[in-house]
């Protein structure tokens, strides 16, 4: 099938038993920088700093995420707020994080509205496939889990956050055992734990190769089943403020009739996660269609500082082939039980569970001195050595348990219990985000955060299984806290908004794009509002949508 | 790089050798046209009917798992939300009865195993459902992306991923889970130890994190 790297995968072949019984190769912390610094794309310098904002002047974030801080927003100026909803809880992102707000809110009296841009559930929390941390094992405790992660965050971890994350890892899998989550165990009924990059014990529980999927599908059940209302297709374009420094609704674009909705809300937590569609330095990415840094926008409007948002995750095991699945995960728990990295000349050059940008830079390295293996549709890549895994294990085991992996690459005649596939670091995860404290809190009155949009938790680099653990976990606490402390009521207006459009003026070169982006540039969707759509426009759209939308052809007809 | 023609909801699109329709609509400009989430093949949103260029195959597939082949017909086929029913202790195939009155109503023709994108055998689990393995329905589940397509196509209104997310969910919120048998850490310990990392300079607490991510003990 790989016919065209025949005669790397031949060198691979011929290094394989020899390599089966060696040891990683390891490397030093001091040469380990080195690395990140030569080859890691933080590092590159294609960053600069924000014009206007609470980050004004002060550090460097891609120039990407930058352009859209100082973008305009897609509200027509003009627009006057109007209540159309009013609820006590606003919860903007249909994710992990949104869903787990969602749910710990339920039972505590109060409306609460889940806005998401896409369906519910449709996240780059479903897309985690190698799992959960939770200091569960013999020698384990929240202490050591804390050590790993703020060793693998290069110390910018936000100590506190971090306390709080590695505390609450036992009640989190309890809660999600009680929602129905169903995680591997073993056969005493304990949970199976496997070892991550950076972890010093095995500790993170998995379901397979499709843990977001299993945490996802549960809480996305549990939410409809629930008492919050969800709004499907609900972009959020604009904060509202009550011109007093609260944060105090939302206006959202409905994506099915194009018209704007203004909510007013008591209490907004902003669970809209990650970036990685921005796909900083044309990198491919992991990350589901909404992916575009809308959070941070909507945040940094109102006066929230971002952390650590120089610093993003370039997942080392991205697909580098075939070309349909470029950019997708490989999960790294494959890895852990075996399968190597290993460069076009059948050389092991890397430890394969090192920390995710460690790794990512040596691959990296790898390509760019010409060690990497050329694909027919342009890309380059290094060898993941997934035939280890049940040279090892025995037979069957990688069939067994990771059916992800295999059911994607099957389609492409790949199978990688067989043959090794091709990887390339992937752009995977937003390390930094909006600034918050222990309790999801903002630093804009009425406005809490959690998950991927928020900094500070993961430091410069996040382990593998602490996001599914931070959703879980941080979602939770901000409804707790919004419980605790809801702010009354208090107008609706575009106070903050206008102050920002004010600044913009003396800003520039202009940005020529509105942000929050919503989408991809690439897929140039773009925000199309009803009153502003020619009326015949629309129509013609509507219908030709519903024509094919409700009479596809019968599947099985022969 | 090689270009194809496809055609979607009617329109013709140029696509490249090689990517999913996904991606060959993002690229002609036509995103809007299949209702899209993930990209990767788990959110089931983006599930199409196609026809391939000599107009025999024809079947289910997601959007963004699907590459492209010249003159193949895709359809959109959005599936909505089905209501769902709360999951219930000590699940048996009574209580899923209750739950999913339809479950009889299957007629084995076995239109959800070929929708499946997944490629789980769903008709031979509902079977199952009705005899009652449902530890077997709940690891046949174990893959399902919620797409909905074998509801869709089920001309019974038999609802197979819903019953099988309420049998997931009913068996795994029945077991009390083992959480192990940990070094009993004393509260005392345990603050010492969260002092020993929390205080002093970055230098001190990387460096105390270094230490005692080796064995999980303070060493003086």
């Amino acid at each position: 099938m790989i016919d065209w790297a025949k005669d790397s995968l031949y060198k691979l072949e011929a290094t394989r038993e020899e390599r089966f019984r060696s040891k990683p190769p390891e490397i030093g912390a001091d040469d380990a920088q080195k690395l990140l610094h030569q080859y890691h794309p933080d590092y590159l310098g294609r960053q600069r700093n924000v014009r206007l904002g609470p980050n004004a002047d002060n550090g460097e974030i891609p120039h990407e995420l930058a352009d859209l801080l100082e973008s305009d927003s897609q509200l027509p100026v003009g627009f006057k707020p109007s209540v159309d909803i009013e609820t006590d809880v606003l919860i903007l992102g249909g994710g992990g994080a949104g869903a787990s707000a969602a749910l710990a809110l339920e039972g505590a009296g109060l409306s609460v509205h889940l806005a998401t841009k896409l369906q519910l559930g449709d996240s780059n929390t479903v897309m985690a496939e190698g799992g959960i941390q939770a200091s569960l094992g013999a020698n384990d405790s929240p202490r050591r889990h804390f050590s790993d992660a703020y060793v693998g965050g290069h110390g910018n971890n936000d100590p506190d956050l971090l306390r709080v994350l590695c505390e609450n890892s036992e009640n989190t899998i309890r809660w999600l055992g009680q929602l129905g989550c169903i995680l591997d165990s073993n056969e005493d009924g304990t949970f199976q734990l496997r070892p991550g990059g950076g972890t010093s014990l095995p500790r993170v529980l998995a379901c397979k190769d499709y843990t977001g999927l299993e945490i996802m599908r549960v809480l996305k059940d549990a939410v409809l089943l629930s008492s919050t209302q969800t709004l499907h297709n609900h972009a959020a374009i604009e904060l509202l403020d009550d011109g007093e420094g609260q944060v105090t609704g939302a206006v959202l674009w409905n994506r099915n009739e194009g018209n704007l909705v203004s909510v007013s809300a008591r209490a907004i937590i902003i669970a809209t996660g990650g970036s990685g569609q921005l796909r900083f330095q044309n990198f491919p990415t992991s990350n589901h269609i909404g992916a575009v840094g809308d959070g941070l926008v909507l945040a940094y409007r109102q006066g929230c500082k971002l952390v650590n948002s120089d610093s993003h995750q370039y997942h080392p095991s991205g697909t580098a082939y075939p070309e349909a699945l470029a950019g997708q995960l490989v999960t790294e728990s494959i890895r852990s039980i075996g399968a190597q990295v290993v460069n076009a000349e059948g050389s092991r050059f890397v430890h394969e569970m090192t920390v995710r940008d460690v790794l990512a830079a040596a691959i990296i390295r790898e390509v760019s001195e010409k060690r990497g293996v050329q694909t027919p549709t342009h890309r380059a890549g290094v060898w993941l050595d997934t035939p280890l895994v049940d040279l090892q294990k025995g037979e069957g085991f990688l069939r067994k348990k990771f059916p992800g992996i295999i059911h994607r690459f099957k389609r492409y005649n790949i199978d990688p219990a067989k043959q090794p596939i091709l990887i390339y670091p992937t752009l995977h995860y937003q390390n930094g985000g909006i600034k918050i404290d222990k309790d999801g809190r903002t630093e804009a009155e009425g406005l809490w955060a959690a998950g991927e949009v928020t900094g500070g938790i993961h430091g410069t680099n996040r382990l593998m299984g602490n996001s599914l653990l931070d959703i879980t976990v941080f979602g939770r606490r901000a409804a707790m806290s919004v419980q605790k402390s809801l702010p009354q009521r208090r107008p609706v207006t575009l106070t903050r908004l206008n102050k920002f459009r004010e600044g913009l003026k003396n800003v520039f070169p202009r940005q020529s794009v509105l942000s929050p982006q919503l989408f991809p540039a690439l897929t140039g969707m773009k925000v199309v509002l009803a009153e502003k759509k020619p009326k015949e426009h629309l129509n013609q759209h509507l219908e030709s949508i519903s024509q094919v939308s409700f009479e596809p052809p019968d599947p099985f007809a022969k | 790089m090689e270009t194809i023609k496809i055609k979607v909801a009617g329109e013709l699109i140029q696509a490249r050798v090689g990517e999913t329709v996904v991606h060959s609509l993002w690229n002609a400009g036509k995103a809007e046209l299949i209702k899209t989430g993930c990209v990767g093949g788990v959110c089931g949103a983006c599930t199409i009917t196609v026809r391939s260029p000599e107009g025999k195959m024809i079947g289910t597939d997601l959007a963004c798992m699907c590459p492209v082949e010249d003159g193949m017909e895709v359809f959109p086929c959005p599936v909505d939300l089905a209501l769902t029913v709360a999951p219930e202790p000590n699940p048996t195939e009574e209580k899923l009865r209750k739950a999913y009155p339809k479950l009889d109503k299957c007629t084995k023709c076995g239109s959800c195993t070929s929708a499946c994108p997944m490629s789980i055998p769903v008709m031979d689990s509902v079977l199952r459902m009705r005899s009652g393995q449902l530890d077997k329905v709940a690891d046949d589940f174990t893959t399902c992306i919620h797409c909905g397509l074998c509801r869709f196509v089920c001309e019974d209104g038999v609802q197979p991923h819903m019953m099988g997310m309420w049998v997931r969910r009913s068996i795994g919120s029945s077991v009390e889970k083992d959480m192990g048998k940990k070094l009993d850490h004393n509260l005392l310990q345990a603050e010492l130890e969260w002092k020993y990392l929390l205080e002093g300079s970055p230098v001190d607490r990387m460096n105390h994190a270094r230490q005692f991510r080796k064995n999980g003990k303070i060493e003086l």
